[in-house]
Order: C-alpha cells, then structure tokens, then sequence
C-alpha cells in the first residue's frame, strides 16, 4: 500500500467503496428474489428477463466479493481457515444460494458427490470459487450443469461442467498464472480465473499446491472446470 | 438430509436494524413452516426479547447499527447467561470475511451466512446446525454442569465415529480434556489430528498442552511457527501472550498483545490487557492509546467498565506530569471523559470520590488550583460516609502528590501504611510512593534507560545494557527491578562465556543486596530466585 500525493491510498478508498456496492447489490438481490417469489413470471419472455436481472446483479456480486479478495490477498488481509469440511455441503450451499437463478433460467443440475466425502479447505473461499464459476456456468450452458467431487492421486477435484459453447481457445491454451496483470489491465478480467487459481493455491499439503485446470469437451460437450485441492 | 424438521416447532429471532431484511428472512422462516418468529431492531430489544423467550435459532445481522455489533450481542447474551448453549446464534453479515472471521476466533457464533441469502440456503444451514446440536446437546450440558468427565465420555464415542460430527467432537474434546487437567489425553488427540493435516486448532491445542506442562520455550516457538504461517490467528496470539507472561517477559507480553490488537482492533479486552501492560511497562504513551480505545469500544461492549475510564483519567495524568510528548489537550479530553462516566454508568460514592479525585489531579497538574481544591473538597466529602479501599487511596496519595503538599502525602502515607498494615496487596501499591522518593521526571528518566538496557540485553548486548542499568541504580540504588536486570545481564555475560571473575563478583553482590530488600512476599521474590538458582549453576 502506498500513499499518494494526495494522502490518499486509493487502493483503500476502492476498497471500501467496492465494500459497499457489494452490500447494495446484496439488498438489490435479495428484493429481487422476493419480487420473483411474491409474482412468479408467468411467460417466456418474464422469465428470462427476471433471469437476466438476475443473472447479472449476481455476477456484479461475485465480481465485487473478487475484488476485494484480491485486494486482501495483496495486502495480506486474507484469512484463510482451513479445517475439514464436508464437500457436499460446500455443493449444497452455493446451489441454493443460485437457485432462484437456476429455475427462472430454467437450468438443470446433475450432483455429483459422496455425502461423506470431506477434505481440508477453506469453506468460504472455496464456497466463493464454486459461487463465481456456477454463476458463469448458467449464464453460458444450454439447459444443465454437472458438478462433482472425488478423490484422484490424493487429490481433491472439484469438477463444474456445462452444456455451452465452451471457454474460448485462447483461454484454455495459456496458463492461468499468466493472466496476472495484462489480461486485467485489457478489462477482459477473467479475474474470477485468476482468483480461483490463487485460492486453489491457498491450499498446501506435503509440498503439493492446489491448482485449476480448464478444458472443453467431456460428456455434456461444453466447458469443464476443474480445481484440484491437496 | 434425513429427518424432517418440524419449523413450527422452534422459535426464531431475527435481529437486523433493516426492516425489509428482516421481513425478507420473516418470510423466508415462514415459508419453512415456522410460526414463532419474533423480530428485533436493536441489540436492546434482543436482550428484552431474551429474557422472556427462550429461542432455539437466533438470526442476528452483524451490523445492528449505532455501533453495535451481532458480537456485542453475543458477548453480551453469554455474560447475562441470557442464552445457553442450545441456543443456535447465526450472524448474518455483509461485512468483509475478514471481520467475520475475526469475530468467529473472538466470540464463536455457531455459524455465520453472508448476506444475500435465500430461503434455500437458510433451511439447510438451519437443518444442519438443529441436527448437530441434538447430537451434541447431552455433551453441552454436561460441559455447562462441569461435569467433564460425562461429556469427555460422550464426546469420546462422537469423535471415534468418523462422520460428519468427529471432528467438531474432537476439538470439543480436546478443550474438555484441558478443562479436566487431563494433558495427557489432550496431547494424544491433538498429536492424531495432526497426523492428518496441520490444522491450526490441534497446532494451538498442542502448544497450551505443551504451556500447562510448562514447557514454555517449545511452546512458545510452536505458536510463533503457527503465526508465522497464519498470522491472522488471533487465539495462537493469546497463548502466546499468556506464554511470555509465565515467563515474566512483560515486554514482550506488550509486544505479543500489541500484534494482535493490531489485527483485531475491535476486542476491547484485548485493549484493555494492552493499557495494563503498556503502563506496568511504563510505556504510557501506548497505554493512552490502548486505554482510548477500551473507553470508546466499552460503550457498546457488555465489557465495558466505568474503571476504563477512571483508568485512562490516571494514565494521562501521569502523562501530563511527567511532560511527556502528548497532546496537550490531553487533559480536557480525560476530564470529558470522566465525565462519560458519569452519563454512562450508575457510579456508586467511592466510584465518584474517584471520579473527583482524578478530575482534580488534573485540574492540579494543569495547575488550576482552585478547581482542583473544590474537587478534592468534594471527594473528601464522600470519603468520609464509605469505606475507602487501596486503590481508591492511591488516588488520593496522587491527587495531594500533584498539588505538590509534600507534608500532607507524608502523613497519608503513614496512615495508610497502618491501615493497610496486613495487606500485603496494598502494600505493594503503596511501595511505589515508598520506595521511589524521586521526582517524577527522574522516574521516567529511569524507566526510559531501563527499557534501553532491556532491548540491549535482548540483542545480547550485555556490557551496553549493564551500563544502561548502571545509570539507573544511581539514581535508586535500591530498586529491586534494577539490580535484578544487572543480574540478568550479568548472568547471560557469563553464559556467553565473556569477562572474567569480577563478573561473578558483581553479579553475587547485586544478588546479596537484592535479598536484604526483599522477603518471599515481594512481587519480584520468584524472579530473585530463579536468578539466583541460574547464577549458581554457571
């Protein structure tokens, strides 16, 4: 953090004041879910447009949670409170946190998991990397979303696939660690790559860090995210 | 999740200072199926709603407005005993995770959602915390009787089963074996657990083992290592300030607490340990600040004490006294608030003889005598209808030291030295009056180079630091700490294996001199002893 010449850090104004957004679209979101409670929509046309309201003060959300992650991670403000967890209930949490979404979208979701299986994460940032890559999942599939959990090579894999177009070649061809600072600089953010990467990374266990994986294709054809947790 | 819960059963509260938030949640409960939901503005109108009901889930926003906090409310529940442990206490927070995160080390909620919510996502939180505490409600009973030995029985059959619930069994666990004094079987759980994964928990667990067994070098290297890598984990701070107090290195208690403090400034009785260690350090000025902010957070805190107040009056007085480089508004701002206190408190007479005294000390200092009279005449009035106690004495001795009446502080003392003649406690009070005749400005003079010779001692830098003392022991050739710390130098001087017999010499006549002061009652005694056993056995 530096000051400058004004005295001011804007990094820390940024902050605060993405602090706050944050917490507005969080309001905004939980009326819109009560106006789509109270009034289901009751054609096509409602539906996506309630969808789309939907779909995009989530990402806002998302985004805003991102931001002031790695604003922590740079400043070295962030927790991170590894314990065992059971993975499931990760799952279980951020789906029903997308629900509303998910049914105005019309979308489907096969889940994956072994209802014990537990590891040792953190519960949150996981939670906020399956969150951000389920928000883009429904924004991009066709009609369903696969998610699943198992152990490989002592490995957690965390897998969230769609039935979309696919992540863009140039995506999946270069390494995520190479996103940093220009992609960034470009607006063309794929910030919530380069967090769950650096999140994934959190994770530590007899010289093995965690990492992601992007590739296309698989069972339902369309884009595959995978993070693997030591 | 097997096992419908039956929502019209249970009785909610939702706090949150947002009406539509807490509409929002009302009717995501009812929705549930639930009935009985109560809702609360205000962290006042949760403890009126608590001391009527009794409430199985509490839903409580994190930040309540006007200062208050869902912790506040959960600090403040447990210390009225308002809840027990059945209660499920959730905080419901937009705040960054780090407060939240903060908070959970501080005031452990059961858990904690982050605002936006759904319907969807509340019921499963709910149904899983309902569901965990059926299968620990035995073992918290046991726990809230003391019965330690039941609820390690149960706990013990919870942890073995390997499902979801083992390893929240197994950190209880290992808290309840702490509690029975049983080490040994604290120190075998945590050791498995950490066979697994280097988990903090079991990293901590085994370095309070490690501490109550009294092996405070391992355990203090131990929870250094756990902040190194964690160095947001408030409780391994905690430990490790209690590890450097077992050891009497106040100092670095101070600098323990003051890391911690700076993570976490909002725990207000970690700022409250830090103003008592700062000033026992004679380190004032960051005592002020501690003690500010103890004042400022007591006022929405269930922790917060008209004594923080009265506290902070002395510190700045003496601040003010001994010239020190503080604002020198510092006295109409301590004046303020002792007059806090006043509006914040219900005071009883010695509270508010206290209250005149250190206002007139003040007054005094800032050498408004007249003012200072007519308080002093005040808090004299109150003495004479309530027992006084030593503390409250020590404020008078202060208060007539500030007017300068050295006839007067000579008298009291005397008769204090009466009065408390078999109060060993109070002695000790007064043996800072006693002891230490010099002016005030000399007194800081010393605990400046004291310091100094502490830091040079710890770079060991041993004839830098003996000289610094040195200085010192001219001023109070019979100060106790003094000595002790040219003993200390002396010893590790030999330890590194520098200088000749003289250094022997020295360090036995400074040891013989020592015991001629004190008796085994003086607060330094132990650490006469420890010394004395060290410097023979070289």
């Amino acid at each position: 953090m530096k000051d400058n010449e004004n005295g001011i850090d804007f990094s820390l104004v940024l902050a605060s004041s993405v602090h706050d957004m944050k917490n507005s679209i969080g309001m905004l979101l939980a009326s819109l879910e009560s106006v789509i409670e109270d009034s289901p929509p009751t054609n096509e046309i409602q539906a996506r447009r309630f969808s789309t309201l939907h779909y995009e003060a989530s990402r806002i959300n998302s985004e805003l949670v991102q931001l002031l992650t790695i604003y922590r991670m740079q400043n070295d403000f962030l927790p991170v409170l590894i314990d065992e967890y059971y993975i499931l209930d990760i799952f279980e949490d951020q789906i029903a946190r997308n629900n509303v979404l998910m049914e105005t979208k019309g979308v489907g979701m096969t889940l994956e998991c072994d209802g014990d299986l537990n590891w040792y994460v953190d519960q949150d940032l996981i939670g906020s990397v399956v969150h951000n890559i389920l928000v883009n999942c429904i924004r991009y599939t066709n009609s369903t979303i696969y998610m699943s959990a198992k152990v490989e090579n002592e490995l957690l894999c965390i897998t969230i696939a769609d039935d979309g177009k696919g992540y863009p070649d140039a995506m999946i061809n270069r390494p995520i660690t190479q996103i940093e600072d220009v992609e960034v600089s470009k607006g063309g953010t794929h910030l919530g790559l380069y967090f769950s990467d650096k999140i994934a990374s959190f994770h530590k266990q007899n010289n093995r860090n965690g990492y992601i994986e992007l590739a296309n294709g698989g069972d339902l054809g369309g884009g595959i995210f995978k993070m693997y947790l030591p | 999740m097997s096992g419908k819960i039956n929502y019209s059963k249970l009785m909610f509260l939702i706090a949150d200072d947002f009406g539509s938030f807490r509409n929002t949640v009302n009717s995501m409960l009812s929705s549930l199926g639930a009935t009985n939901v109560v809702m609360a503005a205000t962290a006042q109108e949760v403890f009126l709603q608590c001391q009527n009901k009794k409430f199985d889930v509490i839903l409580c926003d994190y930040n309540l407005g006007a200062g208050r906090t869902g912790q506040h409310v959960l600090e403040e529940l447990r210390h009225k005993h308002a809840i027990s442990r059945d209660t499920i206490f959730i905080i419901v927070s937009a705040e960054s995770s780090r407060t939240i995160v903060m908070c959970s080390y501080d005031c452990e909620p059961d858990d904690y959602l982050m605002k936006p919510i759904t319907a969807k996502m509340l019921e499963q939180r709910i149904n899983r915390l309902l569901k965990q505490r059926g299968i620990f409600s035995t073992a918290y009973a046991a726990i809230e009787k003391q019965d330690y030995l039941t609820a390690s029985d149960i706990l013990i059959d919870l942890s073995m089963a390997e499902d979801r619930y083992s390893n929240f069994a197994q950190k209880l666990l290992g808290t309840v074996f702490i509690r029975m004094g049983d080490l040994d079987k604290a120190e075998r759980l945590y050791t498995r657990a950490l066979e697994v994964r280097q988990v903090d928990w079991a990293r901590l667990g085994l370095a309070v083992v490690k501490q109550a067994r009294g092996d405070l070098e391992l355990a203090g290297d131990w929870l250094e290592k756990i902040v190194a890598d964690n160095p947001l984990y408030l409780p391994a701070y905690d430990a490790m300030a209690t590890n450097w107090d077992k050891k009497g290195e106040k100092f670095n208690v101070q600098f323990t607490v003051q890391r911690a403090v700076d993570i976490s400034p909002m725990s207000i009785l970690r700022q409250k340990y830090l103003a008592e260690v700062a000033t026992e350090n004679n380190d004032l000025i960051t005592a002020l600040s501690a003690q500010r902010r103890s004042v400022k957070l007591g006022q929405y805190s269930c922790h917060g004490r008209a004594e923080d107040h009265f506290g902070f009056a002395r510190i700045s007085s003496l601040a003010v006294e001994r010239e020190m480089d503080v604002d020198t508004n510092i006295g109409n701002e301590a004046l303020a608030i002792l007059d806090k206190a006043k509006e914040q408190y219900d005071l009883n007479d010695v509270q508010l003889a206290q209250c005149s005294l250190l206002a007139g000390r003040i007054h005094a200092l800032e050498r408004r005598e007249d003012l200072a009279q007519s308080f002093f005449a005040a808090a004299e009035q109150i003495l004479e209808n309530v027992e006084s106690n030593i503390d409250l004495d020590v404020d008078r001795v202060l208060a007539l030291q500030s007017l300068g009446d050295k006839k007067k502080v000579t008298e009291l003392l005397e008769e204090l030295q009466t009065v408390y003649a078999d109060d060993q406690e109070a002695l000790e009070k007064l043996d800072v009056f006693l002891d230490e005749p010099a002016s005030d400005s000399s007194r800081e003079f010393v605990a400046t180079i004291n310091r100094e010779g502490i830091e040079l001692y710890n770079d060991a830098r041993f004839d830098e630091a003996l000289s610094c003392f040195e200085k010192a022991r001219k001023l109070f050739p019979k100060h106790v700490g003094i000595q002790l710390n040219m003993v200390q130098s002396l010893i590790g001087k030999m330890k590194a294996d520098i200088g000749d017999d003289s250094v022997k010499r020295d360090c036995r006549d400074c040891l013989n001199l020592v015991e001629s002061l004190i008796d085994d009652e003086h607060p330094q005694y132990d650490r006469y002893r420890r010394l004395r056993n060290m410097a023979n056995s070289i």
